[in-house]
């Protein structure tokens, strides 16, 4: 039996044109998906913010050595590298998003948000090495 | 009768009101994190490598402006993670009415103060 168009055929293509006028638009010129990328994170800093923050309390109190042999283990290690991952790129949509208000001309607008992510990505980078060579180096 | 049209009229003709206040401070939190990312890396770095680079770290962190950078921080850690769950709730379409939207950004304030007493308390207390 051949299947008819359904509605949701119909309503799936009507989408698609509508997605292809909005699609490169917004601060990351990725319409939608910036969006979401904010929420999902800020979703998952909720629990990854709490435990760094009494990570960093009970750290306080003590010195390098025991914070190495902290960041040595795996699953603080798993969690401070998702921690400063989606804490980055929740930053890094945040900051577009503010610049893009802010800087009006083409040019300048490209430059600083070349900036911006240029310096998300060396961050991350760095937090990540250091916390596999202390997980690695055990 | 020339009427006040926008916020730029502000403080003179345009009442203030807690809601965009909050909503300001969350973008300027959201800015003063970010830029708390580099000292988050470079902190990461120090334990990596542990020795004089550690001790010179740790020894700006216990300096008076480390401690005031950190209390900053800590705040506006605090207020953006309270105020972001106001934000995740306007998200899924609840608290929109006035009232609830002044009570929820109370709430914030509370929270952040709280939070932020108890955390510091926690470090200062033996």
């Amino acid at each position: 039996m051949a299947k008819a168009p359904s509605l949701s055929d119909a309503t799936a293509l009507r989408d698609e044109t509508v997605l292809r006028q909005v699609r490169h638009l917004g601060s990351a010129r990725s319409g939608l998906h910036e969006w979401r990328l904010q929420r999902l994170t800020a979703l998952a800093l909720i629990p990854l913010g709490l435990y760094f923050a009494a990570s960093i309390l009970w750290l306080a109190k003590s010195d390098q050595v025991t914070a190495a042999a902290w960041l040595a283990s795996p699953v603080p290690a798993l969690l401070v590298i998702l921690f400063v991952l989606a804490g980055l790129a929740h930053a890094l949509i945040g900051l577009n998003s503010v610049v893009l208000d802010y800087v009006h001309t083409r040019a300048r607008l490209l430059a600083a948000e070349l900036l911006i992510r240029a310096a998300a990505i060396i961050l991350a980078g760095a937090s990540v090495l250091a916390v596999l060579k202390l997980f690695l180096g055990r | 009768m020339n009427r006040p049209l926008s916020p730029f009229m502000f403080p003179i003709w345009y009442r203030f009101q807690i809601t965009s206040a909050l909503s300001i401070l969350h973008r300027l939190t959201g800015i003063a994190l970010a830029v708390g990312s580099i000292l988050l890396a470079w902190w990461l770095v120090s334990v990596a490598a542990g020795g004089e680079l550690f001790a010179a770290t740790h020894a700006f962190i216990a300096s008076p402006v480390g401690m005031l950078l950190l209390f900053g921080w800590s705040t506006a850690f605090f207020y953006h993670l309270s105020n972001g769950i106001r934000h995740l709730a306007w998200d899924a379409g609840y608290g929109f009415e006035l009232r609830q939207a002044y009570r929820s950004g109370y709430a914030v304030l509370a929270a952040t103060a709280l939070l932020t007493a108890l955390a510091w308390l926690y470090v200062f207390l033996p």
